[in-house]
């Protein structure tokens, strides 16, 4: 049986001698399209933190394609194939657009193919083809937001981490995200996405997990994103 | 006595003990040694005056020895005997050349002084924080020197001010450090103190809940350059001279460094500090000559500084909080805690009285 | 003396200082460390240079160059990587214990008394142009302070290397997440800063041929003056600090040689000044400055 590409098995993170995740248990097979939702402070941020590497685990592990990542470093993370794209995105205001995305190419394993990953990327992303020598800190919000996306793919992820991309976004920007995102699953990068709105992230992916007080609550189908009752229960509970 | 009422006298006793243990080993030793004594109970007053202010506000200030060069030149000179005064200082302002007094009152005027010189320096400069406060302190520190070493109004200017009485004995240093440190332990068990303190962890934070920042870092530089002025006057009658390169970056360094690598959250790793690293620089340089230790120890001369500044260097690199760890001495658990209480002690940190 | 010639000079003065604001202005920008140990590396130099002295002139610079890389690296493994997450209070008095461990280990191996280094003491004659008389150091100074300031903005701004350090400075943790690697960028950082440092050695020796245990101090203590009021946050600011109170600090020297006596305080009374009217730097814009420490 191929190994899930990404286990969370038993996470426990604390702050201080708060815990922000308690024993959270999620797997995720190759391709899978997996969301976390759940209120403020749940610990989803923390979660992908955790994944990354910036934040030590208090116990458990995390694995990629059975392979442990606890105790290695955020640019170790990285380079193993995972990609974080951090809330806030946290482009690089004062380099170029196209400075931003060179600096994506450094969580890359292998140098073949930058050429068609670039293409690729401004396939999906023409705001970011026409803004290549602009400053990222000149770029709207959404475009950004397709920036630090497109950054991310740039080192040829297997796991594809997004930290509340619809944050400060206008709907109609949110919706192009989405179906940018769908694209890249096609593409065969699994993706674990974090989101505070509910409702767009459980009819995108292949499943939703709530996560409210550290632990996940319940888990929902694409069908389930207008059983609203079901929703408000997982949030309150 | 309330166990708090305790924790609370155990701040300032701690150190306070320590300081007269120091004394009392000071005294009991030969002649040679005993000025090793004292060396480190005066530069335990330095650095205990330097973290009134940098301990509590968490900015750095290089600027301290001035205060301390100031209190070390006034409190000498109006301390050397008329007649030799005039002959070896002609240059001095009237007041300075003909006022002989005792060396406790030299030393209430040094304090004095330091607290008006701080008061001024500060009223500027406290509206600055980290580093730009640094810098500005240092400059502070320059031209302090600067003037010092030209202006023969007020010193000897390059030359060493020497013939100074050398009245402090070891019990008088342990006096003057303990009087030093009874002053900081009012001060951070002080509203003021307590507030000030609230601003090194979150200035920001503190400014919302209306803690007039400036105000606050003001009073402490004051007091704190008064204290350091009071120690220079100690430093003085010491040596039985002083020249303005023995209270400039050399000092200045020494003092932040024995601050730091003490700990320098707590009064207890000021003082600590302080005479470990006297103590240790003491040590060294015997070693040089051959020490007993159970063995017979020689270091090859000029090692002394290179085992000193490693040794330094070392601590900071594995315990970077300091020895103390910034945290005051606190009386032993008389049950074992909760697991509530360890994790709210680790959210907390650091600090006095476990109050900030 | 002419006015003309103290400008040149004081041009030539500030090339260097710059070039040592960038040494120190590079390790702060990735490790948010003020290196206050960097006038030890300079020492360094000296002393390779008086070591070398009946060397040819070549093998000793490059000999110089080695010594002071090597130690640059060495002091970024040995005593500033266990430190990176202290507090900044800490980092600062770590660097002081390394620079007063370094000063002691050259007093017991060299002595107290100054070594006089003459590796490049040919570049001390003049050459007269009209009715000025230019020293060859001069010249030197300032085409290769230009030169090695052309060269660091180069290797920033158009390697990949030089991207990741830009990008660490900006933004350490976003960078590590991309996978930039926090050691390379850092020991890259420490590399340049190293060869700066040895090049400024070879320059300062030949006005300055006396090279005591501590030698580099009062030029690192002046650099960071310049450094901070130029305003520390970005690289090129910091630069034109450094290059700005090397130049005054010659200039006034030059022409006020008469009452030169309170010249540092009023140098210093100067920095108090800029300090409190814009505490993030001379030449800083207007966004305020992040808080450091």
């Amino acid at each position: 049986m191929a190994e899930p590409a990404l286990a969370v098995e038993s996470l426990e993170v604390r702050y201080g001698g708060v815990p922000a995740v308690r024993g959270l248990d999620l797997q995720i097979e190759r391709g899978e399209f997996v969301g976390l939702i759940g209120p403020n402070g749940a610990g989803k941020s923390t979660t992908l933190l955790a994944i990354m590497g910036v934040v030590p685990p208090s116990a458990g592990d995390v694995r990629l394609f059975g392979r442990s990542l606890r105790d290695k470093r955020p640019e170790d993370v990285s380079r193993a194939g995972v990609a974080l794209v951090p809330e806030g995105r946290h482009v690089f205001g004062g380099l170029s657009v196209e400075e931003n995305l060179r600096l994506g190419l450094a969580g890359r394993r292998g140098r073949d193919g930058v050429g068609a990953d670039f293409e690729r990327i401004y396939e999906l992303f023409p705001a970011v083809r026409e803004s290549l020598h602009r400053s990222a800190g000149a770029l709207s919000g959404g475009q950004q937001q397709q920036l630090a996306i497109a950054r991310a793919l740039l080192a040829r992820p297997d796991v594809l981490l997004l930290d509340e991309p619809s944050l400060g976004l206008a709907p109609t920007v949110v919706e192009s995200v989405f179906s940018v995102l769908k694209e890249i699953r096609e593409q065969g990068v699994t993706i674990l996405l974090v989101e505070q709105r509910a409702e767009v992230t459980i009819r995108a992916a292949d499943r939703t997990h709530v996560l409210a007080n550290g632990a996940l609550r319940l888990s929902l189908a694409p069908g389930d994103a207008d059983d609203t009752e079901r929703l408000a229960a997982a949030y309150l509970s | 006595m309330t166990r708090r009422r305790l924790e609370a006298l155990l701040e300032f006793l701690g150190p306070a003990a320590l300081l007269v243990l120091v004394a009392l080993a000071g005294s009991l030793t030969s002649a040679a040694r005993e000025i090793e004594f004292r060396n480190a109970l005066v530069s335990a007053a330095i650095v205990i005056a330097l973290y009134v202010f940098v301990g509590n506000s968490g900015v750095i200030s290089f600027g301290h020895m001035s205060f301390v060069a100031v209190g070390a030149f006034l409190s000498g000179i109006l301390t050397i005997e008329g007649q030799s005064k005039q002959f070896v200082l002609p240059g001095l302002f009237p007041f300075l050349k003909h006022a002989t007094i005792g060396s406790w009152p030299s030393l209430a005027l040094a304090a004095a002084v330091g607290g008006v010189y701080a008061f001024a320096v500060g009223l500027p400069l406290m509206r600055l924080s980290g580093l730009p406060a640094g810098i500005a302190t240092f400059a502070v520190l320059g031209i302090t020197y600067n003037v010092l070493r030209n202006w023969t109004r007020i010193g000897p200017g390059p030359l060493t001010l020497s013939l100074v009485p050398e009245t402090t004995t070891v019990w008088t240093a342990a006096g003057g450090a303990v009087i030093v440190t009874g002053a900081a332990f009012l001060y951070q068990r002080s509203p003021a103190g307590r507030m000030l303190r609230a601003t090194r962890e979150d200035a920001g934070a503190a400014r919302a809940s209306g803690i007039d920042v400036y105000r606050q870092r003001l009073l402490a530089f004051t007091l704190s350059g008064a204290l350091c002025g009071f120690a220079g006057g100690l430093l003085v009658h010491l040596l039985g001279s002083i020249t303005t390169d023995q209270v400039y970056l050399e000092l200045t360094f020494l003092t932040l460094a024995m601050l730091v690598i003490g700990g320098s959250g707590s009064l207890l790793g000021a003082t600590v500090g302080g005479l470990l690293i006297s103590g240790l620089n003491s040590f060294l340089g015997d070693a040089e000559n051959g020490v007993q230790i159970g063995f017979r120890l020689k270091l090859p001369s000029g090692t002394s500084l290179v085992v000193l500044g490693a040794f330094m260097a070392l601590v900071l690199i594995l315990r970077p909080s300091g020895l103390t760890g910034g945290r005051e001495l606190r009386l032993p658990r008389r049950r074992p805690p909760s697991a509530t209480a360890t994790s709210e002690g680790q959210a907390l940190g650091h600090g006095s009285g476990g109050h900030v | 003396m002419n006015t003309a010639q103290a400008l040149i000079d004081a041009v030539a003065f500030g090339a260097v200082y710059a070039v040592v604001a960038v040494g120190i202005g590079l390790v702060f920008g990735v490790m948010r460390l003020i290196n206050f140990a960097y006038g030890e590396l300079i020492t360094a130099g000296g002393f390779t240079l008086w070591w070398l002295r009946n060397q040819p002139a070549p093998v000793a610079i490059l000999a110089c160059f080695a010594v002071v890389i090597a130690l640059s690296l060495l002091m970024e493994r040995l005593a500033f990587r266990p430190l990176r997450s202290a507090s900044a209070a800490t980092m600062l008095v770590a660097t002081f214990a390394v620079s007063f461990l370094l000063q002691s280990i050259y007093l017991l191996i060299f002595g107290p008394r100054g070594n006089p280094v003459s590796t490049l003491a040919g570049l001390q004659t003049a050459v007269s142009l009209g009715k000025l008389h230019i020293r060859w150091i001069t010249f030197v100074s300032l085409g290769t302070g230009l030169v090695l300031l052309l060269g660091t903005a180069l290797v920033l701004e158009r390697t990949t290397i030089g991207l990741h350090m830009r990008a660490a400075a900006a933004d350490f943790r976003t960078s590590r997440l991309l996978g930039v690697r926090a050691n390379r960028v850092i020991a890259f950082a420490f590399l340049i800063s190293g060869f700066l440092a040895a090049a400024v050695s070879v320059l300062l020796t030949v006005e300055d041929q006396l090279v005591t245990p501590n030698y580099g101090v009062s030029v690192t203590i002046l650099a960071l003056v310049g450094v901070v009021v130029g305003g520390l946050d970005r690289l090129w600011t910091a630069t034109l600090g450094g290059f700005a109170i090397g130049f005054a600090n010659s200039f006034l020297s030059d022409e006020l040689q008469g009452s030169r006596v309170y010249l540092p305080s009023v140098v210093f009374g100067a920095v108090i000044l800029v300090l409190l009217l814009r505490p993030g730097g001379l030449f800083a814009g207007r966004r305020p400055p992040v808080e450091r420490m």
